[in-house]
């Protein structure tokens, strides 16, 4: 496995978790566990948005390795 | 007109019922094991007079009516002066009287209660405590129980001890009963039926198979199949979603290791640090 594709495996398990911690602080009930959700919510996503960006620069880099 | 015995019999008794029927409204809410000396020879005297009342004619009827009117009166008013006051409830109902204290019992207090050694080691031992050398602190009720509080060391081990975070947790609510779907409890939660047949369908179960569905704070469902034959998936987002985030975690790092990019090695190490971060956020909840 290449290290472009590894990175792209990484951003999946981020785009994942970002979801699911949306979708949990939607459900929860308590306000402390909700708080809690949606910070590392948006935490991930500025990380997810970091990553997409390096996805880039290495599919410029190396250009055999574009999409899926 | 006279009424045959009988018939009179029957016209006291069913009174007797009805007023029975009220009678818990005017005593304390607790169970008959722990009512006082006073409320227990109470409860007593007013049965008592419902029974005789009602099957001996011999007794005008406005005579027992008296006695119980009296006697309900009396119980209200204590219960209700008991209330206001410290003192008179002391007096009423007794006081706690402390049997065992820095892990030493106290024989006089024992003596005076009439409490024998046995009576003492009885009670323990209803409360799980085989070695008085356990005890710190022991209090006698007026009731007649012990309750007892353990050394510290003895004492079952909770998170706080561990100085373990947990996670806060509200009431379950119960949303499906016998096949039936509670929309009111659905309601309270905010959630709906569309909700209900989304989860049930990911589960692969159909709604009139759920005996019991409930909903806890986290909006995690969990249920009991008329079916027992049938195994029900264990709930795994959450611990799937801390696994994932654990792994991404030490996936940035590797990263961060293995780039010889510097400004790409820099992303990666904020990256996995906050991610980091974002694991200590959530992992209480995800338990």
């Amino acid at each position: 496995m290449t290290v472009g594709s590894q990175v792209k495996q990484c951003l999946a398990s981020l785009k994942s978790i970002e979801a699911n911690l949306n979708s949990l602080s939607l459900k929860t009930e308590n306000e402390e566990a909700r708080h809690a959700f949606h910070e590392s919510c948006l935490k991930t996503r500025k990380v997810l948005q970091q990553m997409e960006a390096r996805v880039g620069e290495l599919e410029y880099e190396e250009p055999q390795y574009k999409g899926f | 007109m006279i009424i045959p015995g009988w018939v009179e019999i029957l016209l006291r008794t069913t009174v007797a019922f009805l007023i029975l029927l009220a009678a818990p409204k005017i005593f304390r809410r607790t169970s008959i094991a722990h009512f006082s000396y006073f409320e227990a020879s109470a409860m007593i005297i007013i049965a008592v007079i419902l029974a005789v009342g009602s099957f001996h004619i011999g007794i005008p009827v406005g005579y027992s009516i008296t006695a119980l009117i009296t006697w309900v009166l009396i119980v209200g008013i204590v219960n209700y002066i008991s209330l206001k006051s410290v003192s008179f409830r002391n007096f009423i109902h007794g006081k706690g009287i402390p049997v065992i204290k820095d892990g030493k019992v106290l024989e006089d207090n024992l003596k005076k209660e009439r409490y024998t050694t046995d009576d003492l080691l009885k009670q323990l031992r209803a409360r799980n405590v085989f070695k008085v050398a356990d005890v710190e602190f022991a209090v006698l009720e007026s009731s007649g129980d012990i309750n007892v509080l353990l050394k510290k060391e003895n004492q079952p081990l909770t998170p706080k001890d561990m100085l373990i975070p947990v996670a806060p947790v509200k009431e379950p609510q119960t949303i499906v009963m016998d096949g039936k779907v509670m929309d009111e409890a659905l309601a309270t939660v905010g959630l709906n039926r569309g909700w209900l047949e989304g989860e049930l369908e990911k589960q692969g179960i159909a709604i009139e198979n759920v005996f019991i569905g409930q909903v806890d704070s986290y909006g995690e469902l969990t249920v009991d199949l008329f079916d027992d034959k049938i195994k029900v998936p264990e709930p795994k987002e959450k611990p799937l979603l801390l696994a994932s985030i654990k792994k991404t975690q030490a996936d940035l790092e590797i990263f961060a290791l293995q780039t010889e990019n510097e400004r790409a090695k820099d992303l990666f190490k904020n990256s996995s640090r906050e991610i980091e971060e974002v694991l200590k956020m959530v992992q209480k909840y995800l338990h």
